[in-house]
């Protein structure tokens, strides 16, 4: 399918589009990490959302700032704010995420200009009527900071717009990922995953108008995809930024039918009951969603929102990404394991800095890991 | 009816033939640059030195790091797997392996029909690997080969914290200054190597009966600190380094 | 019992052998916290309960509740000191825990499973109560005893201030603390006296200034007391704050003291350098440590750690206690944006008259230790005093490497020698 391949090219260089939007539709563009953002309210103040990843190659300007056992993710996006990589951006979000995002904006502050910047102090606990009404006044405020900083009013109805909006683009980016659960063998992982990434880069209107073909594209069977058997995989973690994960796991016989993922499944679930306080709405879907390690909602919530999965996608293992010095998903990672071991779920783990490990280790691996399945 | 197994590993690769289900010929080489003229060759002179031609062989299964890039076997395998059916093969009542080698080392674990039930492998990092060894070895100028019995012949063993191997060589050096004896330093190193090898088996519940592969595996003193370590007896295969290919093999046989 | 006796020998002895390292010739202390540990293992024989909390955590309704409180960092700090950390950490590591995270956690997680360590295990807790002011690694690590112990645990969950302390936020902890309290009560089933609520937020509130006192006496030069000797001393501030123990053992140290500053007695026999320390201890190499610097007659007279239990007196109000306690836990050192950890540098630098900066990096926290380069250029810039990294970790001592430290403190103190004459 060609419409895959602006997909794939948006995924694979992300700044050179922002460029693209910032020169040839001067748009307001504002940057984040994570996906407690809350886009629809900067959608609907008419700037353009876009989800920064950490920057690829070298960190060497960011090492002034940061220590070696710091994640690459933070590293990597500090480097490519200081390389001037990010220029087309017109403001910075940070939700309160982990202790190393939240010292990432102190650093940010301090060192950059971008001019907007907002720290969006979101509660960590999720399970408490206080924690909803904070989680409201927050979101609401983070409204107002930005209608002060960039002068434009947002009303009710722009935000309605938006959670309609993206209730739409979430509901197709399911959709996607059910067609592949369904049958592995019409898309290939790559595919669904440039798909998801290129979806928190892209001018969201443009995604609109673009996702019914891909739907279209994808029944058609219009994809390139290999007929091997494929074993059915379950990918867990925070963010994933390598495709090659995807591509050297079809290779070695498996494919990601499902994902846990904060690039993953976690940023398009949940669907935004659009009839009441729009900003409320958006709260409630927060204190709902699957959650990020780094939030609690209960001491099984994780565990047990693991094995649903697994069960209700028919998985035949789970393979869990740990990215290197990322605290919240190491320290879940024992338990979610024992869940697995309980229920008799093959898992297995897979720790990565930057750098993938050598494609044939990596192959070696999940072989032995199809092998086992 | 002869069944063949090829391990291309990173630095030596090695040949096993089975015929009526028995080992009756290894051979080890060293892989160089081409991993497929490496493979073709240490098949090509077991083969001689067995007095075969590749006509008489049924079979054949690559494993290492090497296994795609061989057109003339039948099945590419990976050395887990191999290392497990290998083990397994030989010595039926293993439930564990440890294999550790030059650049890597993996912990399995076997049900009881020889079927890898989890596994392990180190990250990028060279702790807990052959190549730590090789680094203190050469700050101590001592023969690697030598490593094993020498600790042996040590009282007690030096604390070498460092998990990092430029940290850890650098305290080697400190001790060397300090004076501490050779051997209580490199029985120091080897219960570092150990304690990383544990952890890396604990992790996927090693049990009993445990066995080690790989060169490591030839270290005398490795062994009985990573048996301190585990508070287990370890068996070390005779087929330490071709074990790998003797479990191609042995799928070879079941194709 | 006789498991709890050998617990208690065991304890003791590691107390003993600590006492002799000479820190401190303070017997007080030993005594203090030897009841308090022996009362906390046994609290099971005095039908009192047992609650784990975190060291920036508010434990005044706990005591107001008759609650033993008891501390896994504090824990993790004696198992660090008795060097048994890197063992523990190892036995973490086996469980599947990787070797990047927060060493007092890891020591902890195992020690639970084991009831290893220099004094048996803590424990058993009734409840756990969490306060994420220090980190987020805390709630996981809770999360993971929560599950353990299969016990109810309450978050009492504090936004990071990074520029400001919100309305938004005074008004979602001050609404915690209400639930803190009844979260308190159902678990225990008896109602909170605020009568005994008030005396403790009082003893409270006395004890931080007495602490707050003790730092201050160095300022004087020479200083009285070392950081080494604050990381001594903070225990109790830590663990039983809101309790006529504390002041008075305070009181009476504050004394000791001032009659030192009197006669001018400074704790580094020949101070001439006066250096400021951040983070928190290596604990496993104090006496090392203590030893290079007085070496080359530099006292550490203060450090960012230990002011910790003081530092937030500006927010309290002893007589409105509950009331100010949520801005007080709220705006915490860790709490805070690192350019305003900068100015809370700087003016300890003016207050205690720093020479030199000495920055612990310390593996295992995050939040205390990403940005601290970031504070030290501010410092560099604003004061002009040389400023040091080390690189090691709290508990784990895998992670410390004595000859490149040795090098980078020796290079140091040649800078600060050069500089001051």
């Amino acid at each position: 399918m060609k419409l895959l391949d602006e997909f794939h090219g948006i995924r694979d260089d992300p700044y050179t589009y922002g460029k693209k939007l910032k020169a040839e539709r001067n748009r307001k563009i504002i940057g984040y990490f994570c996906s407690y953002t809350p886009e629809e309210i900067i959608y609907a103040a008419g700037i353009h959302p876009m989800r920064l990843f950490g920057a690829q190659g070298e960190i060497t300007l960011a090492d002034t700032h940061f220590q070696a056992y710091c994640c690459s993710l933070v590293r990597g996006a500090l480097e490519g704010a200081l390389k001037g990589k990010l220029n087309f951006l017109d403001g910075t979000v940070f939700p309160h995420t982990c202790d190393s995002i939240q010292r990432l904006s102190d650093v940010w502050r301090l060192n950059t200009s971008f001019g907007f910047f907002a720290d969006v102090v979101l509660p960590v606990k999720l399970n408490s009527e206080s924690a909803r009404r904070y989680m409201t006044d927050v979101l609401s405020k983070f409204r107002n900071n930005l209608e002060k900083g960039f002068g434009r009013r947002i009303e009710d109805q722009h935000l309605r717009k938006a959670i309609d909006t993206y209730n739409h683009i979430r509901t197709y980016l399911e959709q996607i990922y059910s067609l592949h659960s369904e049958n592995p063998h019409i898309i290939s992982g790559s595919d669904v995953y440039a798909i998801v990434r290129a979806s928190m880069i892209m001018d969201r209107d443009d995604l609109l108008d673009k996702l019914p073909a891909v739907v279209e594209g994808i029944k058609r069977g219009d994809t390139d995809a290999d007929n091997g058997t494929k074993k059915r995989i379950l990918l867990v973690g925070g963010i994933c930024n390598h495709p090659d994960v995807y591509r050297i796991l079809e290779k070695s016989g498996g494919s990601v039918i499902w994902d846990d993922l904060c690039t993953g499944s976690r940023y398009f679930s949940g669907i935004i009951d659009n009839s009441g306080d729009p900003v409320e709405s958006l709260a409630n879907r927060y204190m709902e969603r699957p959650v990020c390690p780094a939030k609690h909602l209960s001491v099984k919530s994780r565990g047990e929102h693991l094995v649903n999965l697994v069960k209700e996608k028919e998985a035949d293992g789970v393979i869990f990404l740990l990215l290197k010095f990322c605290d919240p998903h190491a320290f879940d990672y024992p338990h979610m394991k024992e869940y697995c071991n309980r229920q008799g779920i093959p898992c297995m783990v897979l720790e990565i800095e930057d750098r993938l490990p050598t494609e044939g280790q990596l192959l070696t691996r999940f072989e032995t890991f199809m092998h086992m399945l | 009816m002869y069944f063949a197994g090829i391990d291309i590993g990173s630095i030596t690769s090695k040949a096993a033939i089975l015929k009526d289900g028995r080992v009756i010929g290894v051979r080890v080489i060293f892989t160089g640059y081409n991993a497929e003229l490496a493979g073709w060759n240490v098949y090509r002179e077991l083969l001689g030195e067995l007095g075969l031609v590749a006509s008489d062989v049924d079979k054949i299964v690559s494993t290492g790091y090497g296994r795609n890039s061989l057109s003339f076997v039948d099945k590419a395998v990976t050395e887990i797997i191999c290392h497990g059916t290998g083990a397994h093969y030989l010595y039926p009542h293993v439930r564990s392996i440890i294999d550790v080698g030059g650049q890597d080392s993996k912990a399995m674990v076997l049900d009881e029909g020889g079927r890898v039930k989890d596994f392990a492998m180190n990250d990028k990092c060279a702790a807990g690997t052959g190549r730590f060894l090789e680094v203190m070895a050469r700050a101590l100028e001592v023969d690697l080969d030598a490593f094993g019995d020498i600790s042996l012949k040590a009282e007690k063993a030096a604390k070498i914290s460092s998990i990092c191997t430029v940290f850890a060589e650098s305290e080697v050096i400190s001790l060397i200054s300090k004076g501490e004896q050779r051997e209580s330093i490199i029985a120091g190193i080897h219960e570092s190597v150990a304690s990383r090898i544990s952890a890396l088996a604990m992790r996927i519940g090693v049990r009993e009966p445990v066995m080690m592969t790989g060169g490591v595996a030839k270290n005398r003193g490795v062994v009985k600190a990573l048996e301190k370590k585990l508070r287990m007896t370890i068996e070390v295969s005779e087929y330490a380094q071709t074990n790998g290919a003797v479990g191609a093999a042995v799928l070879a046989m079941k194709l | 019992m006789s498991r709890f006796m050998k617990d208690l020998l065991i304890y003791c002895l590691a107390k003993a052998k600590k006492a002799k390292l000479g820190l401190s010739k303070n017997k007080g202390m030993r005594d203090i916290m030897t009841v308090y540990y022996m009362e906390a293992k046994t609290a099971r024989l005095s039908r009192r309960k047992v609650a784990w909390i975190t060291s920036g955590g508010p434990v005044e309704p706990l005591i107001a509740m008759d609650i033993i409180p008891v501390y896994p960092e504090n824990h993790g700090a004696m198992i660090g000191a008795s060097k048994m950390g890197a063992e523990l950490c190892e036995k973490a590591e086996e469980m599947g825990y990787s070797r990047d995270l927060c060493s007092y956690a890891r020591s902890d997680i195992s020690c639970a499973t084991v009831n290893g360590g220099p004094i048996g295990g803590l424990p058993r807790p009734d409840m756990l109560v969490c306060c994420n002011n220090i980190c987020g690694t805390v709630l996981k690590w809770y999360e993971i005893q929560a599950r353990y112990f299969n016990v109810p645990l309450f978050i009492l969950d504090t936004p990071f201030c990074h520029t400001e302390y919100a309305e938004e936020m005074k008004r979602y902890v001050k609404r915690q603390i209400e639930e803190y309290l009844v979260f308190l009560e159902d678990v225990c089933g008896r109602k909170l006296n605020h009568a005994t609520m008030e005396k403790v937020g009082r003893l409270s509130v006395e004890g931080q200034q007495l602490w707050q006192a003790v730092l201050d006496t160095a300022a004087n030069r020479p200083s009285p007391m070392t950081a080494f000797d604050a990381f001594f001393h903070l225990a109790l501030i830590v663990t039983l704050r809101g309790t006529q123990i504390t002041v008075d053992y305070y009181r009476n140290l504050l004394k000791t003291l001032n009659d030192k500053v009197e006669k001018g007695i400074g704790a580094v026999p020949n101070e001439r350098y006066r250096l400021l320390w951040d983070n928190l201890p290596i604990w496993y190499r104090l006496r090392w440590l203590s030893k290079k610097f007085a070496e080359h007659d530099a006292c550490l007279v203060a450090d960012t750690y230990t002011t910790a239990w003081c530092g937030t007196l500006k927010y309290m109000d002893e007589n409105k206690f509950l009331d100010s306690m949520a801005e007080a836990y709220t705006r915490i050192y860790l709490n805070i944006g690192i350019d305003e950890m900068a100015k809370t540098v700087m003016d300890m630098i003016d207050k205690y008259h720093v020479d030199g900066f000495v920055m612990h990096s310390n593996r295992s926290c995050k939040p205390y230790s990403l940005g601290q380069y970031d504070i030290r250029r501010i410092v560099q810039e604003e004061k002009g005093i040389p400023c040091l990294v080390i690189e090691a970790d709290m508990t784990d001592e895998r992670n410390f490497s004595e000859s490149q430290v040795a090098t980078r403190i020796n290079a140091f103190m040649e800078m600060i020698k050069e500089r001051k004459g």
